[in-house]
């Protein structure tokens, strides 16, 4: 479970590695962000600042769009 | 702001994804279609990449895979609007996205899959040996059974 975000390591993964812009082709990492439903995950749970969160769910919700990630998701 | 805007043409990316009732052959003259477009918008192509056949995460007018492709480019944000009409208007095309990009703010993807690469040869290479010896052992019982049959047979 490399995946999984730690809940003590509250740090902003996209400050932290100097990533200004996050990219929606980027599946790998948004997947880090949302749910097993698929529903993006509040910087609460996750540690991501305030500027990136607002740019990691416009990037996740592009990644929708262009089928790259499920609008929803059934876990089985 | 505004004098650094128009001062160099903006870059934009445009991913699109072609119907999966295609086959591959005939991809050619609809991605050529799409570098037409850009063509008469006035803009400069400076990158394409295939992303080959994916299959989409939802199926998208009866479609379960696409064909993605990704092209870069500078055009003036005045013609960008007819490319993206012209785009929407292409059956084949069944969804694309231009996004504008920033140049100088992108960094490039850690790629966290190229990490575990190099440790699975090593794991590999240890199976492998445990096979051999594995191998090894075998080969020797299997020898020794059949000192033991010949004597038997040495005997009869």
């Amino acid at each position: 479970m490399e995946n999984t975000i730690n809940k003590n390591d509250k740090q902003c993964y996209f400050c932290v590695n100097n990533i200004k812009e996050i990219d929606y082709k980027d599946g790998h990492t948004l997947r880090r962000y949302v749910g097993s439903y698929m529903k993006i995950f509040s910087k609460k749970k996750t540690g991501t600042c305030a500027k990136h969160q607002r740019k990691l769910a416009t990037a996740i919700k592009r990644a929708r769009i262009m089928a790259l990630m499920p609008f929803v998701n059934q876990p089985k | 702001m505004a004098k650094n805007k128009s001062a160099a043409t903006p870059h934009y990316e445009l991913l699109y994804i072609i119907a999966n009732k295609f086959s591959e052959n005939e991809l050619e003259p609809i991605v050529e279609k799409v570098a037409k477009l850009i063509e008469e918008g006035q803009g400069t192509t400076t990158h394409t990449e295939d992303w080959g056949k994916k299959k989409l995460a939802y199926p998208i007018n009866g479609y379960t895979h696409g064909y993605y492709r990704l092209v870069e480019f500078d055009m003036e944000a005045a013609n960008l609007a007819r490319v993206e009409r012209n785009l929407r208007m292409m059956p084949e095309v069944v969804r694309h996205m231009i996004v504008k990009k920033d140049l100088s703010r992108v960094t490039p993807i850690p790629r966290p899959a190229a990490a575990p690469k190099p440790e699975l040869p090593v794991k590999a290479e240890k199976e492998v040996k445990e096979e051999k010896q594995k191998e090894k052992t075998n080969l020797k019982d299997l020898d020794e059974k059949l000192d033991k049959i010949l004597e038997t047979n040495d005997l009869l």
